[in-house]
C-alpha cells in the first residue's frame, strides 16, 4: 500500500533501536580490548565448553603437582644430602679404623672408636632429619625422628653382648641385632613407607627410603661395633679390640656398594621428579597458548571493532541531529 | 434565498475547518502517544432538499492498518516469549558459569581436585588439608548456590504468571466494559475513538501476555480469541484461575504435586505441549521456565550432584567406610539414595566429620571418615583414591546423559554445554523474535502521526478557514449593497 505520509514516532524509534544497538557493541568491543577475554564465552565456543573446561582441569591439576613436585624434589635432594654424608662419614671412620686396628696401638684404637662414637650419633641425627617438619627417613609417622641418639642405640644394643667374648661374637651379635626381628627394628619408631608421591597426570615417585634400608642398617652396625669400644667393650683386651676395630672397618667398607645403590634409587627418582617438572611446566605453556587461541579475545580485532563503531556511531548522531532539523514546523514561521 | 445560502455554506465550512483543526491540534498532542490512532475528519457535502447546502462533517475515522496491528501483537507476544526463555537460560549458564571464573562449578571442581593432589604430596600439613575441607565444602556450597539461583528463577516464573492472570482477568474484564459503553454509544453519532484507542491499548497489554486474535462483531464489539483456540471474550469473558505457591523447592512439580495449573472458566487446561492454548506468550513461556526449562536446568545440577556423592561414597575409595555409610559428600548429612535424586544439589553438603567448621576433624580426610583417632601422619593413600575417585571417567547413573565415561569435570563440562547450547539457541531465537516485533512495530508506528503532514494539513485549514470567512465578508458586502439601494 502506498503511504503519503510516515509516522514521526517510526523513526524515532529506529534512531532509538540503531544506537542502542551500537552502544551495546562499543560496550562489547571495549570490555574484549581492555580484559582481553571474550564477553560471550559461550557464544565464542558456541556452547561446548568441553575443550575448554578440560584445558582448565589440567592447568589447575598442573598447579598441584607443581606444589606435589616441589616438595618431592625438597625431599629427594634432603635424603640425598643425608646419604652423601653416610658415604662420607664410613668412609672416614673406616679408613681411621681399619688404620687403626693395624698400628695395634691401643691409644689409637681409642681415638678411632671415640671418633666412630662421634660419628655414629652424626649418622642417627641424619637419619632423623626433618626437612619442612617432616622426618625424612620415618615413613608415614613424620611427626617424631625415627631413631633415638647414639647413647640410645648403644644402651638397646648392650643386653644382646651378654656372653660375647671375643670380637667375632660381638660382631654376630651387633650384626644380628641390625638385621633380625626384635632388634633394630624395635628401635625404630617410625611407620611403614610413605606411599608414592602423585607428580604428573597417572606418574607417581616412589619415596620409600626409611631409616630401615639395609645400607643404613650395615653402616650403623659398622659404627655402633668401633663405638661400643669407646664404651668399654672388651676393655683391656688390647688385640680384641684391634680385631673388633678392624671388622668394624671392614663393615663400613663393605657397605659401600649397598649405600652407592640406594643413592642411585633415589637419584633416578630424583631425575623422574625434574623430568616431570620440566614435562608439566611445557604442559602448562601449551595448554595456555590453546586456551588463549580457544577463549581470549583478540584485542587488535576488538581495537579495530571498536573504531568502525565509533564512526557509524557518529554517522547515526550526525543523521539523528539533521533529521531531527527536519520538520516543517521549523519552516513555518 | 440563494445569498443565505452562500451565507449558510460558509458557515459550514468553518465549523468543518474548526473540526478539522481540533483533530489535526488532537494528532500533533499525540504525536508520540503509544497506541493512538491518526484520525482524520470525514467531509461530504451537504445536501437539504436536493440542494447543496455547503459541507457537512461525516465522522472522525481512526486509521489502523488492522492486519499490521494484529501481526504486531502476535510479534510482540511472541518476543515477550523468547525473550523470558532466552534471559532464563543465561541466567542457569551464569549460575554455573564458564570454569575460568573463579566461582564457577568448573573453577571449584578444579580447586577441589588440586588441593587433594597438594595434600597428597604432604598428608601431614594440617594447612593442606584444610585446604581440601574448604574446596570440599566449597563445591558443595556451590552446587547448592546454583541449584537456589534455578529454584528462585522458578518462584519467580510461579508469582508472574499469578501476576499476569490478574492482569489477563482484569483485562478482559475492561474490554468488556468497553465493549458495554460502545454498544451504547455507536448510532448516537458521537466520536467514539478515545473508547476505541483504550480499549486497543488495554487489548495490547493482554496479547503480550497470550498471543491472540480480534475478531469483529456488529456494533464496534469484539471478541478474543488465542491463537490456541480458547474464547477469551465473547460477550462475556473467560476466568482464568492460578494459584501462587509460596515457596518453589526443586521437589515440587507441575506432575508430582504442590504446583498450581491453570484453568479457564474453571476447567484445567494445558500448559504446555500443543494442545495448549496459552502458548506463545509471555504466560506461555512462564510456565516452560517453571514447568520444562528449570527442571531441565535443575537436573542437570543433581546428575552432577549425584555423581560426585557416588564417586566419593563406597569402601573401594574410603576402607573405613561400611556399604550405605553417607561418603565425603552426603545427602544433608545422611547417605544419598537415588530415589532422592531430584533436588540432591540442593541438599548436598560435605560430611561434617571431616569438617572442623562443624564439629569434625581434618585427619579424617587423610585417614577414613570413620576413624576415631588420627593414623600415621604420613600416610598419603586415602587422599590419592580421592583425588583418582574424583578424576576417574565413570559412567553416570543419572538418566538424560549420552553414554560414555566422564570424569567429574567433564560431567560439569557437560552440563554447562548443554545449558550454553540451550541459552545460545533461544538467544538466537529471540533476535529473530525480537527482529520481527521491531520491523511489524515500526510498520504500526509508520502509519502513526506524522506531524509534517499535520502541518501541511494546517496550512491548508488555515487557507480553507480564511477563504470561508472572506466568503462570509464578501456576502455581508453584497446584503450591504443590496441594504444600501433603499436608501
Amino acid at each position: 500500500m502506498s503511504r503519503l505520509s510516515v509516522g514521526d514516532a517510526s523513526l524515532t524509534s529506529i534512531l532509538q533501536r540503531q544506537g542502542a544497538f551500537l552502544k551495546g557493541q562499543v560496550q562489547r568491543a571495549s570490555t574484549e580490548m581492555v580484559t582481553g577475554k571474550l564477553t560471550d564465552l559461550g557464544a565464542g565456543v558456541r556452547g561446548d565448553f568441553s575443550p575448554l573446561a578440560a584445558i582448565d582441569a589440567s592447568l589447575s591439576r598442573l598447579s598441584g603437582y607443581k606444589a606435589a613436585t616441589t616438595d618431592a624434589g625438597v625431599f629427594a635432594q634432603a635424603m640425598q644430602t643425608v646419604m652423601a654424608t653416610f658415604s662420607q662419614i664410613s668412609g672416614e671412620v673406616g679408613t681411621t679404623l681399619l688404620r687403626s686396628a693395624s698400628l695395634t696401638t691401643p691409644a689409637q684404637v681409642d681415638t678411632a672408636a671415640a671418633e666412630a662414637r662421634a660419628r655414629l650419633g652424626t649418622a642417627l641425627a641424619g637419619l632423623n632429619t626433618k626437612v619442612s617438619d617432616r622426618a625424612l627417613f620415618g615413613g608415614v609417622v613424620t611427626d617424631r625422628p625415627p631413631l633415638g641418639s647414639a647413647d640410645d642405640l648403644l644402651t638397646a644394643l648392650q643386653p644382646t653382648l651378654a656372653g660375647a667374648v671375643t670380637a667375632a661374637d660381638v660382631e654376630t651379635a651387633v650384626k644380628g641385632w641390625f638385621t633380625t626381628t626384635g632388634g633394630y627394628d624395635t628401635f625404630y619408631q617410625g611407620g611403614t613407607p610413605t606411599g608414592p608421591i602423585l607428580i604428573a597426570a597417572g606418574e607417581e615417585a616412589e619415596m620409600s627410603i626409611t631409616a630401615l634400608a639395609p645400607a643404613f642398617r650395615d653402616t650403623l652396625a659398622g659404627l655402633a661395633m668401633a663405638a661400643l669400644l669407646d664404651r668399654g667393650l672388651l676393655f683391656g683386651q688390647s688385640s680384641a679390640r684391634a680385631d673388633l676395630a678392624q671388622r668394624a672397618g671392614l663393615t663400613l667398607h663393605a657397605g659401600e656398594e649397598k649405600r652407592a645403590v640406594l643413592a642411585a634409587r633415589l637419584g633416578t627418582v630424583e631425575k623422574q621428579i625434574e623430568d616431570a617438572k620440566t614435562r608439566n611446566s611445557a604442559e602448562d605453556t601449551a595448554l595456555k597458548i590453546s586456551r588463549s587461541d580457544i577463549a581470549a579475545a583478540e584485542p587488535f580485532e576488538a581495537a579495530s571493532r571498536l573504531k568502525e563503531l565509533q564512526s557509524q556511531l557518529e554517522s547515526l548522531y550526525l543523521i539523528t541531529s539533521r533529521v531531527s532539523r527536519l520538520s516543517l514546523a521549523e519552516y513555518l514561521r | 434565498m440563494s445569498i443565505t445560502s452562500a451565507l449558510n455554506a460558509a458557515l459550514t465550512g468553518l465549523s468543518a475547518t474548526q473540526r478539522q483543526a481540533e483533530i489535526t491540534a488532537s494528532n500533533v498532542a499525540n504525536a508520540t502517544t503509544p497506541a493512538y490512532a491518526r484520525r482524520e475528519v470525514q467531509l461530504g457535502a451537504a445536501v437539504l432538499a436536493g440542494t447543496g447546502q455547503g459541507v457537512m462533517v461525516m465522522g472522525i475515522t481512526r486509521q489502523v492498518d488492522q492486519y499490521v496491528l494484529a501481526e504486531r501483537r502476535l510479534a510482540q507476544a511472541g518476543d515477550g516469549d523468547r525473550a523470558l526463555r532466552s534471559e532464563f537460560l543465561g541466567k542457569v549458564e551464569a549460575s554455573i558459569g564458564s570454569p575460568d571464573q573463579p566461582g564457577s562449578i568448573g573453577a571449584r571442581i578444579a580447586a577441589f581436585d588440586r588441593s587433594l593432589i597438594e595434600a597428597a604430596s604432604r598428608p601431614e600439613s594440617e594447612a593442606r588439608l584444610a585446604v581440601v575441607a574448604n574446596s570440599a565444602r566449597s563445591l558443595a556450597s556451590g552446587l547448592a548456590a546454583a541449584s537456589q539461583d534455578v529454584q528462585q528463577a522458578r518462584g519467580t516464573a510461579d508469582r508472574m504468571i499469578a501476576r499476569d492472570v490478574d492482569a489477563l482477568n482484569a483485562g478482559l474484564a475492561q474490554v468488556q466494559d468497553i465493549n458495554a459503553t460502545l454498544r451504547s454509544f455507536s448510532g448516537v453519532g458521537r466520536d467514539i475513538s478515545a473508547l476505541l484507542d483504550q480499549r486497543q491499548r488495554v487489548i495490547d497489554q493482554i496479547s503480550a501476555i497470550v498471543p491472540l486474535r480480534e475478531v469483529p462483531r456488529e456494533g464496534n464489539q469484539i471478541a478474543l480469541f488465542t491463537t490456541g483456540g480458547v474464547s477469551l471474550l465473547e460477550g462475556t469473558p473467560a476466568r482464568f484461575g492460578f494459584t501462587a505457591s509460596n515457596t518453589v523447592t526443586a521437589e515440587m512439580t507441575l506432575a508430582a504435586g504442590g504446583l498450581s495449573g491453570l484453568t479457564v472458566n474453571g476447567r484445567s487446561v494445558d500448559t504446555a505441549g500443543t494442545s495448549s492454548p496459552v502458548l506463545g506468550g509471555r504466560l506461555g513461556a512462564l510456565f516452560a521456565v517453571r514447568d520444562d526449562l528449570a527442571v531441565t536446568a535443575q537436573s542437570g545440577l543433581d546428575a552432577m550432584a549425584r555423581d560426585l556423592v557416588e564417586r566419593f561414597g563406597t569402601p573401594a575409595v574410603d576402607p573405613t567406610l561400611a556399604p550405605g555409610d553417607p561418603g565425603l559428600f552426603t545427602d544433608q548429612g545422611a547417605a544419598f539414595l537415588p530415589v532422592n535424586e531430584a533436588g540432591l544439589a540442593a541438599r548436598i553438603r560435605m560430611n561434617t566429620a571431616a569438617d572442623p567448621s562443624q564439629g569434625g576433624a581434618l585427619f579424617r580426610l587423610r585417614d577414613g571418615l570413620q576413624a576415631t583417632v588420627p593414623g600415621a601422619l604420613g600416610s598419603n593413600t586415602l587422599l590419592k583414591n580421592l583425588h583418582l575417585a574424583l578424576s576417574a571417567p565413570r559412567v553416570l547413573s543419572s538418566a538424560g546423559f549420552a553414554a560414555g565415561n566422564r570424569d567429574m569435570a567433564g560431567l560439569a563440562a557437560d552440563v554447562l554445554s548443554d545449558a550454553s547450547t540451550r541459552r545460545l539457541n533461544a538467544d538466537s531465537e529471540a533476535s529473530f523474535a525480537s527482529a520481527r516485533f521491531a520491523t511489524l512495530s515500526d510498520l504500526e508506528k509508520q502509519g502513526g502521526v506524522d506531524t509534517d503532514q499535520e502541518m501541511q494539513m494546517l496550512l491548508v485549514i488555515e487557507k480553507n478557514y480564511a477563504a470561508n470567512a472572506k466568503v462570509i465578508q464578501t456576502v455581508s458586502n453584497m446584503i450591504d449593497t443590496l441594504m444600501r439601494l433603499g436608501t
